[in-house]
């Protein structure tokens, strides 16, 4: 809407990156082009021992404005045809949207063709590492994406690896990007990696005695997510509508989807 | 018959009215004039083994490199013209190293024979629209040896772009009496050594030269040490086992 | 005669009058659009239960003023797409350009206008082309200054409405509306087609109410809109396009009591 109108005022809630859209009145009056835009929406990820959920709300945002209630954060990779049939590996794209689809039919293309190539379905490992070659082709005009890869490894393990901008990845046990990313992270640390939690009556100060993190079973991971988004839909503007999550395990990628607030 | 042939020999990009490349058949002839070069593949891992033509006492007999590493899992013994060699495993050495760094695995051996034969017809232009590189086919044959998921691998790369897996084969000169040997004494249950034996014996059975240490040349591809040549050491170990006769 | 070399071969001043030297000069490098010129407002779609409805005002303004007021912002491209285009007008042209060698491309294959021949184009392949075009074009800095929505029927002949913007963005939602609609024109479409399922329930006369409705909204309150408009109903029968529509039932009743507007000058 801005972009449309020239000298319009510069609508919006600010963008979750740091650069603003250049929008200061000059002498010479120059509007030039911006070419990246903040669709809001914020996704998840947690890797379990013989699973991997992935999640993100499909609110899309332009400022204040939503523009549908319903566009998908979550991408199946490889397998077979436009629906791909059969795949394993799910990515989950948030930031500018127009980058997130370029991004995603690229990375599918790739994983695709490997299969043509190599005889055989492309790993999480392997697609993790030509993901982040991906984003880093375009170092000096990045995809402005938060992009998080699951999937299961070579011995069946849950597997996410997460990105930043330019491709620089990590394997870890859970990461939230996006929009509420700051207000999920902590919790899933608490509740996931149980971070300052400890031991009742082991003492204070050097005596007390943490809670040894382990793996959770996939009802509590499930439940941990939906608990994630409902608190960051009544805590951040750019979250809510609905929820789509993706369950990887052995026997495939089960869907969900369930409603958020809509306020 | 010979009329057609000196018709339709000379354009590499053109077939002869029977259907018949008459370049690339005859660049599998300068195969048959290339040293011997065998391959063995076992359930513990691949052996390449090559004849090397000591043309003279004076000739420094470890400047002959016939077997050649492309990647740690990877390796290739070849016959025919060797410079032609270098360019193909120089493109197999940048495609599996591409692959590591890409997809931070290594590259299936299958692949890699398919990336070699990619080169092979590259005398005319690419699939892709590249340009052609080369103005004849290759003129050398190549026994690709490696180790990846699926275990031990044997294949035979030709000018033509074709490939085949092998359990076991023989290109170059002596190749038609050593396949032959091999095709006797090959079994599923080889072990390393059995394997290294039958290499070094159908060798010395094609070879002009009396088989010493210094006229062979073995290597191995295994799940634990990858491609190896042997050393001197270890090549004149292997010849004493040999039985004498 | 002047007698300085620089002026011979020149025509004389005290004739011609003093030499123009800004005829001639290298000229300056092409500049990519850093904005749009001569502009459309608000495109607004909704879907009901056997297709879509789509309308534009038939304005372009320039910056304030209402330059050209009888532009059509709706294009058909075939038997079941209508393109809407918002933004500037000189790239909508270009766009049209280059949808005719698309369509003229497509219709050696297909008859266009042959209902039994439905293996052409439906209206999210339309949609994809476009948004692959406007997508390359902003990275290359290039970009085409619009926003469109793209309406009809898909494949399957189920109802079909996606947005595409100069970014490349894209989206789909049972109403969309672009510049002030998707602020003022949204809310009224949402009321009656909250989600996907709720268009079953609309019929064609309540689509094309709601988007009278929102085009006489968009009237009283976006200054740079007009009461000429063009609508178009794309259903299984084909495209009913009418490119020169008025307002009707309009009520500047409330104008009345805005202190400067009417009667009440001060």
């Amino acid at each position: 809407m801005a972009s449309i109108l020239p000298g319009a005022p510069q609508e919006g809630i600010g963008y979750s990156f740091s650069q603003a859209a250049p929008n200061a009145a000059s002498e010479p009056r120059q509007h030039s082009f911006y070419p990246y835009s903040d669709n809001g929406g914020t996704s998840l990820g947690i890797s379990g021992t013989d699973f991997t959920i992935m999640a993100a709300d499909t609110r899309n945002v332009s400022g204040y404005s939503i523009n549908t209630r319903y566009s998908p954060r979550l991408y199946l990779i490889g397998g077979e045809g436009p629906e791909n049939k059969g795949a394993r590996i799910v990515l989950s794209v948030v930031g500018f949207t127009a980058d997130g689809s370029a991004l995603k039919e690229r990375l599918d293309n790739i994983v695709k063709m490997y299969k043509y190539h190599h005889g055989k379905p492309m790993s999480v490992s392997a697609c993790a590492q030509r993901l982040s070659h991906l984003l880093y082709s375009k170092r000096f005009f990045p995809f402005y994406v938060s992009a998080i890869l699951g999937g299961l490894d070579e011995e069946g393990k849950g597997a996410l690896y997460s990105y930043d901008y330019v491709g620089s990845y990590e394997r870890e046990q859970c990461r939230s990007a996006g929009a509420a990313s700051s207000l999920i992270m902590p919790f899933l640390d608490n509740q996931v990696n149980f971070k300052n939690q400890y031991q009742p009556g082991s003492g204070t100060g050097h005596n007390l005695q943490a809670v040894v993190a382990e793996p959770l079973p996939r009802e509590r991971v499930t439940q941990l997510v939906r608990d994630a988004f409902t608190s960051a839909v009544e805590r951040h503007i750019e979250v809510g509508d609905g929820l789509q999550m993706m369950i990887i395990t052995k026997d495939g990628v089960q869907e969900k989807y369930v409603e958020l607030k809509k306020d | 018959m010979f009329i057609a042939r000196s018709e339709y020999d000379r354009g590499i990009n053109t077939f002869s009215p029977e259907g018949r490349l008459f370049q690339v058949e005859y660049s599998l002839e300068a195969i048959k004039l290339g040293s011997t070069a065998i391959g063995v593949s076992t359930s513990e891992g691949v052996i390449l083994g090559v004849e090397k033509r000591v043309t003279s006492t004076l000739l420094e007999t470890s400047s002959v490199e016939k077997i050649v590493e492309i990647d740690r899992h990877i390796g290739c013994a070849m016959s025919g013209l060797q410079a032609d060699a270098r360019s193909m495993v120089e493109h197999a050495r940048v495609q599996s190293q591409n692959h590591a760094f890409h997809y931070n695995e290594p590259l299936r051996v299958e692949s890699c024979t398919q990336a070699i034969c990619d080169l092979a017809l590259r005398f005319g232009e690419g699939a892709d629209g590249e340009e052609s590189i080369m103005s004849r086919p290759f003129g050398v044959a190549l026994l690709i040896a490696g180790y990846d998921e699926d275990g031990p691998s044997l294949y035979h790369a030709e000018p033509s772009g074709t490939f085949y897996r092998y359990d076991a084969k023989a290109i170059g000169s002596g190749s038609e009496g050593a396949q032959a040997e091999l095709q006797n004494e090959f079994h599923k249950s080889l072990t390393l050594p059995e394997a290294e034996q039958l290499v070094l014996k159908t060798l010395k059975q094609v070879m002009e030269e009396k088989l010493d240490s210094k006229n062979v040349q073995l290597a191995s591809v295994t799940k634990d040490k990858g491609f190896r040549i042997y050393s001197d050491e270890e090549m004149a170990e292997v010849v004493s086992r040999l039985p004498t006769n | 005669m002047n007698h300085f070399p620089e002026t011979w071969g020149r025509p004389r001043d005290d004739v011609y009058g003093p030499y123009n030297h800004g005829y001639l000069q290298a000229p300056a490098p092409n500049q990519h659009t850093q904005s749009p010129i001569v502009t459309g407002t608000s495109v607004v779609a909704i879907k009901f239960k056997d297709g879509v409805v789509i309308a534009t005002d038939n304005l372009a303004s320039y910056g304030s003023l209402a330059r050209f007021t009888d532009v059509k912002r709706l294009r058909k491209f075939n038997e079941r797409t209508v393109i809407g285009f918002g933004g500037d007008i000189s790239d909508m042209q270009h766009l049209d350009r280059l949808l005719n060698s698309l369509s003229i491309k497509e219709n050696y294959q297909h008859d266009a206008t042959d209902e039994e021949d439905t293996d052409g184009f439906s209206a999210d392949n339309v949609h994809t082309y476009l948004s692959k075009v406007m997508y390359a074009r902003r990275t290359k800095f290039d970009p085409l200054w619009n926003h469109m929505l793209v309406a009809g029927l898909d494949s399957d002949d189920e109802p079909f409405l996606a947005s595409v913007d100069l970014l490349g963005t894209t989206f789909s939602s049972p109403s969309l509306a672009t510049g002030y609609g998707a602020h003022l024109a949204q809310p009224i479409m949402r009321k009656v087609v909250p989600d996907e399922d709720a268009v079953d329930q609309v019929t064609e006369e309540q689509a094309v109410k709601v988007i009278k409705e929102c085009m006489k909204v968009l009237f009283y309150r976006d200054a740079r809109s007009l009461d000429n408009y063009s609508i178009a109903v794309i259903k299984k029968e084909g495209v009913n396009l009418k490119l020169d529509e008025k307002l009707e039932n309009q009520s500047w009743q409330f104008a009345e009591r805005i202190r400067g507007y009417g009667t009440q000058v001060n």
